[in-house]
């Protein structure tokens, strides 16, 4: 066989190729190693030396011109084989996993809390009646007393109760820390309460406590202001009220202009233009001489907020009942 | 509490602020305002006096004492003009001076009952009060500007003298208004020498009752122990105009004063007082320090300006900053409260904002970095957090067998033990939610209650397969650096430690893990493993073994040959074919070296090696 015979076959062939499995086939039977190509060079090895140069040259070039061929279609059919596909066509939802709102919404208070040098901890939910009243300066027979005990407080059988407010908290690391202390305190919390969308009888506090050699109310106000400038990521103008707590003197209502109208007034505000976000005070010497320490040296803050109202309030939620529903159709949303 | 407008501005010669802008200064400085109404030519100020100020601002006077502080404006109070000069009296016994603080008395003649002129009736309206009658409202007139409640009898109807004293048990008094209430030895009451004539700061009685036919009449003005006042009135289940506020601190000095005001408006001749007060209450001192004062507020408040303060109030500032405090202040006891008065009084709003030193930095709490660790796992595996409330009924209870604890006052029956698992609120979150969806994954990160308050991980999924359960709680395992554990029929161990339990009830398959004991377990800590190029053989071997060796054990033992990467089991069965005592099993073994590609020699022999630690039989 001649070279132009060759030639001609292969480029015959390559022609008439329709599928991948025949170029395939084609690569082979000419360009592989005992493919036709591989073949004639064999069968000129005996020839002259003269001859083998020029011959050799030509079937090379033969090659390289088949080869060139064989991969531009080998090309092509490659381009063919891509999938189509059509956006446009309906998906079903990838099913994730999901945080409950009152879990991202209390990370991100501590977060907040810790940049600023708090540090988190934890206070149990079953409480003894010292803890939950009397340390905190609501002894017997205070009107506080009766209003949180007769009427919010679930008692257990056998002795203790379940604490209605973090606070029950401050006592324990007042006594347990020196002071510098800078703790917030996260937790549940529980009120005999006649559920409805803004009441539940279990919920989320923050309480938070500084106690120092120089505390002051200077300090509070601006501890709050950055937390919340940070919580609801924006500028925020808060104000304190006079307000009454057992456990700290004096005592604050503390108020943020309301994120809705600006302080216009507004049906968020109740057309004050303020809402009421959290309690705090300047903590009572008496339950400074409770944790054990002495109220003429040491000075603390305090305050005390709902984590449920800002999660509520963030994702503008009506109903405080959903927290505690196991909707999914709810809790998927965060 | 309800305030008139009117009736504050007629404390003042000064024209006082519009009546939104009088409230707003009150819930700066003083208490908050709830809101305004009109009615008719005045308005309706609803102001929430702070509970440790109800002694004094259950009042106009109180409220109109603030205001001419906040405003700096000049106050004039009533001026009272009496006229004692009948000879009658009456005698007053206090049985106990601890339950009845003091009690005064007087008597007047010849009054006529009639309605009373229009100016009385409309400002008891405005403040939600009835008329009944000129004496009657006249003592509530006096109440609401005094914040001392009265009472009037009619003279003629008490048989002898008054008596404060605690009542017989089965003790009657018909009240007014009808109701018949039966007393025991704790409550206190106002008597003649036969019945009684009121529950002692709460309701007067029947008996001695003001009718039109009244011609005399024996004015009360009296102070009884608030604590006593107030379990009363909450025992019987009567709250009136005068419990609230004897339940209070009222000021045992204001008495006199009311009765005389109270006299002053009926304007007719009355007895002298007869006044019962063994233990006066005197004005007490307070040793302040102004730089105390303006350490803790943040600012600088110059000594005057406090004393200014503290003057308007109505405090004496005597030597050496020694602070004598009215009797109507019994709110303040302490340094600190005067701190309050100054602060709020000066404007909160005044105070600038500094941030406090910094210290130290915040510890991380290792309990709440596995908590929020162990929920992001969750999470990725796909589940949902959900919370249950912390309070379970019989039916969770009887279904599951469980030991609780019971909360004395539920809020339902249905909410009437503390939860001992979490698990049952997750069955049947999950059956709920499989109304909306196909599947379901949740779990619930929190706290319950047996022997002690602890925190379990639990989950559940919408479908009885718990080998899904297992490959996650292995996944949270991995993820949570938790290597010593071993699997039982249905538990989870860490050495003999029983840590955890798997169950299957109706469909979904859950479980419950101790979370103290994984967080004991878990690291915070990766090493990097070698990651191999070379390629995996794999290779199925089916054989027995004994049937009282558990799987997991053979999985372990094979895990540790060297070279094996994988071991998966594909099938487990005993009965047919399988001589008694044994159990088959089919096993996948993946093999893998880092250096080279493994060749069939190689292979065998590690089967062989394998086969060898396993006491491995061969299927006939």
């Amino acid at each position: 066989m001649d070279i132009e015979s060759i030639r001609k076959e292969a480029l015959d062939n390559l022609k008439q190729i329709k599928n991948k499995e025949d170029l395939d086939l084609f690569k082979k039977d000419y360009l592989g190693k005992k493919g036709k190509i591989r073949e004639f060079f064999s069968s000129i090895k005996d020839l002259p030396i003269e001859e083998k140069k020029t011959l050799g040259q030509k079937i090379n070039q033969l090659a390289s011109e088949i080869e060139e061929i064989f991969l531009l279609k080998e090309k092509n059919f490659n381009k063919e084989e891509k999938e189509e596909i059509d956006l446009t066509l309906p998906a079903k939802p990838t099913e994730l996993g999901s945080l409950h709102p009152i879990t991202q919404v209390k990370r991100e208070m501590e977060r907040i809390f810790q940049l600023m040098g708090f540090s988190v901890v934890e206070g149990p939910e079953i409480e003894d009646e010292w803890y939950n009243f009397d340390a905190l300066n609501i002894p017997e027979g205070h009107p506080a007393r009766d209003a949180l005990s007769l009427g919010k407080t679930f008692y257990l059988k056998g002795g203790n109760l379940l604490r209605t407010q973090t606070s029950s908290a401050q006592v324990r690391y007042i006594e347990k820390m020196k002071p510098p202390i800078r703790i917030i305190v996260p937790g549940k919390v529980y009120r005999y309460e006649k559920t409805d969308a803004s009441h539940e009888t279990n919920f989320f506090h923050l309480e938070g406590l500084l106690v120092d050699e120089n505390v002051s109310v200077a300090n509070l106000k601006a501890v709050l202001k950055k937390f919340l400038e940070e919580f609801f990521k924006r500028e925020v103008d808060i104000r304190l009220r006079p307000s009454y707590f057992p456990f700290t003197e004096p005592s604050f209502e503390v108020d943020m202009l309301c994120t809705v109208c600006d302080g216009k007034g507004c049906s968020a505000c109740k057309r004050t233009g303020w809402v009421e976000i959290l309690g705090s005070g300047i903590v009572h010497p008496n339950v400074i001489k409770n944790g054990g320490l002495d109220p003429k040296k040491y000075k603390g803050f305090a305050f005390g907020l709902s984590i449920d109202r800002p999660t509520m309030m963030n994702y503008k939620i009506n109903d405080i009942r959903l927290f505690h529903s196991g909707n999914l159709n709810f809790l998927k949303q965060f | 509490m309800i305030f008139s407008y009117n009736w504050l501005q007629s404390y003042f010669r000064e024209k006082l602020p519009t009546p939104e802008k009088l409230a707003e200064i009150l819930t700066m400085h003083s208490f908050e305002n709830e809101y305004i109404e009109k009615k008719g030519s005045d308005y309706i100020l609803s102001i929430d006096v702070l509970p440790d100020r109800a002694g004094d601002c259950f009042s106009h006077n109180g409220i109109a004492r603030e205001i001419s502080v906040l405003l700096n404006k000049k106050i004039t109070y009533p001026k009272i003009k009496t006229k004692e000069i009948l000879k009658d009296s009456i005698l007053i016994d206090i049985e106990n001076s601890d339950d009845c603080l003091r009690y005064t008395a007087l008597i007047i003649k010849n009054v006529k009952i009639e309605e009373s002129p229009k100016w009385l009736k409309e400002r008891l309206e405005v403040c939600g009060i009835n008329s009944i009658n000129n004496i009657v409202d006249i003592t509530n007139y006096v109440m609401l500007e005094t914040g001392q409640p009265m009472h009037v009898f009619d003279y003629d109807k008490i048989s002898g003298g008054i008596i404060t004293r605690k009542a017989k048990k089965g003790e009657k008094i018909s009240l007014l208004g009808g109701k018949e209430c039966i007393l025991d030895e704790n409550v206190l009451i106002i008597a003649d020498e036969e019945v009684p004539l009121a529950i002692a700061g709460i309701k007067g009685g029947k008996k001695a009752e003001i009718t039109n036919e009244t011609k005399n009449i024996v004015l009360e003005s009296a102070n009884f122990n608030h604590k006593l006042i107030s379990t009363t009135a909450r025992r019987l289940n009567i709250r009136t105009d005068a419990s609230l506020r004897f339940e209070q601190n009222i000021d045992p000095n204001l008495t006199s004063y009311a009765i005389d005001r109270a006299a002053s408006l009926i304007g007719l001749p009355s007895s002298t007082k007869i006044d019962v007060y063994k233990k006066k209450l005197k004005p007490w001192n307070i040793k302040i320090n102004i730089d105390e004062i303006n350490k803790t507020l943040g600012i600088d408040i110059p000594k005057k300006e406090v004393e200014k303060i503290l003057k308007n109030l109505g405090f004496i500032v005597k030597e050496n900053m020694v602070i004598e405090v009215p009797t109507y202040r019994q709110d303040v006891t302490i340094p600190e409260n005067i701190t309050e008065e100054v602060g709020r009084i000066y404007g909160y709003d005044k105070i600038p904002l500094t941030l406090p030193y910094f210290s130290e930095p915040a510890k991380i709490n290792y309990d709440i970095f596995w908590q929020d660790k162990a929920k992001d796992i969750m999470k990725e595996l796909g589940y949902s957090e959900v919370f249950g409330y912390s309070f379970i009924g019989d039916q969770e209870k009887n279904d599951f067998n469980l030991t609780v604890r019971e909360i004395i006052n539920p809020v339902s029956s249905y909410y009437k033990y503390l939860r001992p698992t979490i698990i049952p609120q997750l069955i049947n979150f999950t059956k709920e939610n499989l109304k909306y969806f196909d599947n379901v994954k949740i779990f619930e990160l929190g706290k319950v209650f047996d022997k002690r308050e602890r925190m379990v991980l639990s989950g559940a999924i919408s479908s009885n397969n718990y080998l899904l359960i297992k490959s996650d709680i292995l996944a949270l395992f991995d993820k949570l650096g938790i290597n010593k554990f071993s699997f039982g029929k249905d538990e989870i161990k860490i050495g003999k430690d029983v840590i955890g339990k798997v169950g299957i009830k109706s469909g979904i398959t859950f479980f419950e893990i101790d979370f103290e004991k994984i967080q004991k377990n878990a690291i915070d800590n990766k090493e990097y493993k070698h990651v191999s190029y070379h390629p995996i053989a794999s290779r199925d071997i089916s054989g027995l073994i004994d049937e009282n060796t558990e799987i997991e054990e053979i999985v372990s033992k094979i895990k540790n040959i060297d070279l094996v990467k994988s071991v998966e089991v594909f099938d487990v069965f005993k009965g047919k074919n399988v001589p008694p005592g044994k159990k088959s099993i089919s096993l996948t073994i993946n093999l893998q070296s880092e250096e080279k590609t493994l060749d069939g020699e190689i292979i065998d022999e590690i089967i062989t090696k394998i086969k060898k630690t396993i006491n491995w039989e061969e299927r006939k």
